[in-house]
């Protein structure tokens, strides 16, 4: 028997690191100020998908574009958040109910 | 080729005060930030801003940028304004072609590359540029934000689908697309054109583009989601005794069997003859009865009118 072998879905600090291309301190402290959301399994280990490297550079991208703190970054993306839903749910409203 | 007059970018007049070009730059950078605004032009001007407050924020390169213009980066530093200006004359425009270059290599030499936790009220240039001109002191290469532009569709483009081209951006980085639209997007749909957003620095990876379909009013057709509504004129006798007709779609004729006692407003449905939804039902058609009489009668055509008006009893008013 013969098993394909797969790209792991998550990656763990390191790796997570390495491909953002930071140091995995500053990766940990982006988990600790809840900029960037990470799973902790039983050893206490942290893990991330590849998806999340999008956000990361957008908090490089807001941070160094703004020369914003990272507690104030964290805030940027929460609004932008906020903000996109809202657009989102407006899209909708006028698709459905604008003749 | 770029503007190059910075003040012009910043949108501040050439005696603006220190205080004034700094407020015109963050002003201008929370608009055009690409995180902030999605519009693929914002990246560029984003960029242009950038650089100009790069060199107006600081006096001594403000000093030699009023005085040599947007070359002065290839100026030696103890040049004489006057005695540039004239040899200038005499070289003519081929310094001039090499100043973006040059202007740009300028931008990542010297200076600060602190990259602290804390992050000051100040801001520093380098955290500034490093972001965008290739990131130095502690950042790595970052991929390019998304980007969002709306194309305007004909509603039998979007109906049928098909090959478009779009023009992205502005200025330098203006580029055409060649898009496949699929057949049956709707209003405010998204298309992600993988790789086509905002660039990364050092070689990052782009970010996405996401082209929002907005479908254009159409003369005839009225779109409802995936329902297409179309309105179906009838002669008073037509709708009274019922008849065959047709009726336009996206897609061509189709016939509609219209009932005997059809009263305008009623709503005649061609099942699946609205948008196609790719691997599911599309939508429906309906046809909206409405009652036309000429303007004017011609005389037997009034005779019969009467002759029906004394005849019929129905009362249009009547509430059942």
């Amino acid at each position: 028997m013969t098993y394909a072998v797969v790209r792991a879905p998550r990656l763990d600090l390191e790796e997570f690191a390495a491909a953002a291309g930071l140091h995995p301190e500053l990766v940990s402290r982006l988990v600790a100020l809840g900029i960037i959301d990470a799973a902790r399994d039983s050893a206490g280990r942290l893990w991330f998908s590849r998806s999340q490297l999008g956000d990361v550079a957008r908090v490089q991208r807001l941070r160094a574009g703004f020369a914003l703190n990272y507690a104030a970054t964290g805030l940027v993306i929460d609004l932008l958040d906020r903000i996109a839903v809202l657009e989102a749910a407006m899209r909708r409203r006028a698709r459905l109910g604008g003749h | 080729m770029a503007d190059q007059d910075f003040y012009r970018i910043l949108g501040v007049p050439s005696t603006a005060s220190q205080e004034e070009i700094q407020r015109a730059y963050r002003r201008l950078a929370r608009e055009n930030h690409p995180d902030v605004n999605r519009d693929p032009a914002a990246e560029d001007r984003f960029k242009d801003i950038s650089e100009a407050y790069s060199v107006l924020s600081d006096p001594q390169t403000r000093r030699r940028y009023d005085a040599f213009g947007p070359d002065f980066r290839q100026v030696p530093e103890d040049a004489d304004p006057e005695t540039w200006r004239r040899a200038r004359a005499g070289a003519g425009a081929g310094a001039r072609s090499r100043a973006g270059a040059g202007a740009r290599a300028g931008a990542g030499q010297g200076g600060r590359t602190s990259f602290g936790f804390g992050g000051g009220d100040d801001i520093d240039l380098d955290d500034l540029l490093g972001g965008l001109f290739g990131g130095r002191g502690g950042w790595g290469p970052v991929p390019g934000a998304d980007q969002s532009a709306e194309i305007e569709l004909a509603l039998e483009d979007a109906y049928h689908g098909g090959r478009r081209t779009v023009t992205i951006g502005s200025g330098k980085t203006q580029r055409t697309l060649e898009v496949t639209i699929p057949p049956g997007v709707t209003d405010g749909q998204r298309i992600r054109l993988a790789g086509q957003g905002g660039r990364g620095s050092d070689g990052a990876q782009a970010g996405d583009l996401y082209l929002v379909a907005r479908i254009a009013p159409h003369r005839i057709f009225r779109l409802d989601g995936r329902d297409i509504h179309v309105e179906l004129r009838l002669a008073p006798w037509e709708a009274a005794l019922g008849t065959s007709v047709a009726v336009p779609t996206p897609d061509g004729e189709a016939k509609v069997t219209v009932p005997a006692g059809t009263s305008s407003g009623r709503r005649l449905r061609l099942r699946g003859r609205g948008m196609p939804r790719p691997r599911g039902t599309p939508g429906d058609l309906y046809a909206e009865a409405r009652i036309m009489v000429p303007s004017k009668l011609s005389d037997p055509e009034r005779e019969l009118f009467e002759q029906l008006a004394a005849t019929s009893d129905f009362d249009p008013r009547r509430r059942r």
